[in-house]
């Protein structure tokens, strides 16, 4: 590529770019897909899970969701490793200002800090700029109103209704352009998170983790059987409308857009070879 | 020649006044938290502060610090009543008869000074300037919760090393209502509905204590507020002065006055018969 | 002249704390809340050098609180217990030690015996305090027991079965001696923190203004109901 000014982190190249940086958003792009959506008093976060090896033990296996603060929630795409080190320093910060301040961290306060570490990580010499993006979800203590935010390597945020992180995170986005509403319930937050991640997750629920934060509450990690009535009950939906498509116009080609992804095979259906390829 | 040899035989210690470990120990002394401050050269500075400002035990001491004060602010159904005297003593010699003792860190907070004059006013200030950060990076304004931990946090990094104040900080923010914090310099920070601080505190307690209501009106808290310090400045010598009253409302503070004891004194005396002790007579 | 009392049961902590905050010759809160939770199940009460107090207990707070976060699991009174005399013991060679007393307490999930329970699901996974499967739908489960730990600002730690801290020590334990007994309820125990409070009233020469009481047990903190508002005669 652009001989010599991707060798340093800390040069730009002539036309103003700073190429390790870019190439960060090209490991995020591989990392696997995260999505979050905001309802009228709930946030979920949906990631794709990668398939487990058969001799995985899948029960410890760190989550790519994880909790920064009772009260605040973070999924990421890009290199596992790296995201450990960001949230652990996020983590330390939401304790230190609960000390230092006594009140807990707001929502946009600690994706600011998470996006300045990931800023500070692009300008100084002798180290790399973190892999990853980050999707920051909760509520701001003593709030009813759901956050979410974004975070990426360049150490840029942005506050989002709905989005959607790394692997095929364009497709997703598009889709929830498409079908995201305002103060949605929680089921329908829920199933639209469901739905936006089988457009790229062909395996179903089992590759599927679903998170919830509600005001004042806990995190909820949603169980498997639950995702897996989701699951289901969209794919019958989308049979439903396949069916009733051909009974009125035989022949035609169905639809423009969604319908190239929705002819994949679904969850149960996918036979041995669901596991693709081990991307990070 | 025999220039450069100088220079390259010269013992290390002449490059370096302090070893490593003395420079080392010197730096983690300093609290990690605060602003840095060029200290006396000496073990214990707080000590040293003390065998040089105490009146009390050695009336030739040369630094008199300006102390002695009355000062309280307590919380009602309409907000917080702040109200404090103006006597600043130095020893027994009164420096002043005018100092604000309320301290406006913003429009809407509030803070008392009583102890150190220099520490309440610099360190009030210093809060003043970490509150307007904290809502131009937080982009709302600051709870009086967190405002009083910055600055409890602070005097804590302190301890020891001589600092006096007795402080509280009152105001009124939508998330926690009106809010009343005491802080002084040994760390404490407590929240609470009434304080009195400073040498008359004793005297504007009796006053307080005994009339206090949480469902008062907002003329009588002022007047129990204006007449609790006025108790303070009748019986309390390094208290007296002017009365300066200030009201902390949600929408901000408003100020009641800075008026001068004595009128209130005789009006207080000669309107309602308190004050029986004093005589008005002069046969 | 600050009170902290300390008591475990069959199935629960006590745990005392008088209510004055004192500076000088004044009372300047009579409503102070000397204790903060660490985790779900444990609980510090505090008392000393003004200032010292708090910010230790809240640091400990924030380290225990940021353990759970890091590790997806609570620390349990014990290792909490360990913590904080190892930051005590610590901070007293330093050039400021915190001079701090205090009293651990806590709800231990992982102690007490081995019980076989019925698992209800296959994997078992209803509570965090089961071991392992057994082989026919059995598993062994851990009844769960009641720790308090006496800490004092020289980082001495032991566990005992009650505690108390500052003058309180010097009344309360012998009546704590003669009526404690391991496999005391809930109710018991009340009983005999009220005796306690009763002969704090009737001998400490300063008014504490009361306790705050809080309890731990296997479904957590709770603060509780403590009336003392009648006056104790002297005989």
């Amino acid at each position: 590529m652009a001989s010599g000014y991707d060798r340093a982190l800390s040069v730009f190249s002539p036309d103003g770019h700073v190429f390790q940086v870019e190439y960060a958003l090209e490991a995020v792009k591989r990392g696997t897909c995260a999505v979050g959506v905001k309802g009228k008093d709930v946030v979920v976060l949906g990631c794709e899970k990668r398939s487990a090896m058969k001799l995985q033990d899948t029960r410890i296996t760190p989550s790519k969701i994880s909790l920064v603060d009772s009260h605040v929630c973070l999924a990421f795409a890009g290199l596992n490793a790296d995201a450990r080190i960001l949230v652990d320093k996020a983590r330390l910060e939401a304790q230190s200002h609960r000390l230092t301040v006594e009140d807990p961290v707001t929502i946009e306060y600690i994706t600011k800090y998470v996006a300045g570490v990931q800023q500070r990580y692009t300008q100084s010499g002798g180290v790399r700029p973190f892999g990853i993006s980050t999707l920051i979800v909760g509520f701001d203590p003593n709030d009813k109103v759901p956050r979410l935010y974004q975070t990426e390597p360049s150490g840029i945020y942005s506050a989002w209704k709905a989005n959607a992180i790394g692997r095929s995170s364009k497709t997703v986005r598009e889709f929830l352009e498409r079908n995201h509403k305002d103060d949605m319930d929680r089921e329908e937050t829920i199933k639209l998170t469901v739905k936006s991640l089988l457009e790229v997750v062909q395996t179903g629920a089992k590759n599927i983790e679903i998170a919830l934060m509600a005001p004042g509450k806990t995190l909820e990690m949603l169980p498997v059987e639950d995702i897996e009535k989701y699951v289901e009950s969209i794919n019958t939906e989308k049979q439903e409308e396949q069916q009733s498509r051909r009974g009125r116009g035989a022949g035609t080609t169905p639809g423009t857009g969604t319908a190239a992804i929705l002819t994949r095979p679904t969850g149960e259906s996918a036979g041995g070879q669901g596991a693709e390829g081990p991307s990070e | 020649m025999d220039t450069l040899v100088a220079r390259y035989s010269a013992p290390p210690s002449q490059h370096q006044p302090l070893d490593q470990d003395e420079q080392e120990e010197l730096m983690e002394a300093l609290p990690p938290l605060s602003l840095k401050f060029a200290l006396p050269p000496i073990a214990q500075p707080s000590s040293w502060l003390r065998t040089m400002t105490d009146d009390h035990a050695n009336p030739n001491c040369p630094i008199k610090i300006a102390h002695g004060t009355t000062t309280l602010a307590f919380r009602f159904q309409g907000g917080i009543i702040v109200a404090t005297d103006s006597r600043a003593t130095a020893g027994n010699w009164i420096a002043s008869q005018t100092v604000k003792k309320v301290i406006e860190i913003n429009n809407c907070l509030l803070g008392t000074m009583a102890g150190g004059a220099a520490d309440c006013q610099y360190w009030l200030a210093y809060l003043g300037m970490q509150c307007r950060l904290h809502e131009l990076r937080h982009k709302r304004r600051i709870s009086v919760a967190a405002a009083s931990k910055i600055l409890a946090n602070l005097v804590y990094s302190y301890k020891g090393y001589g600092l006096s104040m007795g402080t509280m900080c009152a105001g009124v923010t939508p998330q926690e209502g009106p809010a009343l914090y005491y802080i002084d310099s040994d760390g404490t920070r407590l929240a609470g509905n009434l304080f009195c601080v400073g040498s008359g505190q004793t005297f504007a307690y009796g006053v307080l204590d005994a009339e206090y209501r949480y469902d008062l009106s907002e003329n009588e808290a002022l007047e129990l507020g204006r007449r609790s310090i006025l108790a303070a400045t009748h019986r309390d010598a390094f208290s007296g002065g002017f009365i300066n009253l200030y009201h902390v409302k949600e929408d901000g503070w408003v100020k009641h006055g800075f008026n001068d004891t004595n009128p209130i004194f005789w009006k207080t005396k000669l309107e309602k018969g308190e004050f029986s002790n004093v005589t008005a007579d002069l046969d | 002249m600050e009170v902290l009392l300390g008591l475990t049961g069959r199935d629960f902590v006590l745990m005392a704390a008088s209510k004055a905050a004192m500076r000088g010759a004044t009372i300047l809160k009579a409503s102070d809340d000397k204790t903060r939770e660490l985790t779900k199940h444990t609980l510090m009460a505090y008392s000393g050098e003004a200032g010292d107090t708090v910010q230790f207990a809240e640091y400990v707070q924030a380290n225990v609180a940021l353990y759970s976060m890091r590790n997806d699991t609570d620390l349990g009174p014990g290792a909490v217990a360990s913590f904080t005399r190892s930051e005590l013991a610590r901070s007293l060679r330093s050039r400021s030690p915190y001079m701090v007393n205090l009293l651990l307490g806590g709800w231990d999930v992982l102690g007490g015996k081995d019980v076989e329970v019925e698992s209800e699901t296959k994997e078992g996974k209803e509570g965090g305090s089961d071991a392992q499967d057994g082989k026919n739908g059995k598993a062994i489960k851990k009844t769960g027991c009641a720790r308090l730990y006496w800490i004092d600002y020289l980082a001495s730690q032991a566990e005992v079965p009650y505690a108390a801290h500052g003058y309180a020590q010097y009344y309360c334990l012998s009546i704590l001696d003669k009526h404690h007994h391991p496999d005391i309820d809930f109710d018991q125990g009340m009983k005999l923190l009220k005796m306690c409070s009763d002969e704090l009233k009737r001998r400490l020469p300063i008014d504490f203004k009361g306790l705050v009481v809080k309890v731990m047990t296997k479904d957590g903190i709770r603060e509780v109901e403590f009336d003392d508002s009648a006056p104790v005669k002297s005989a």
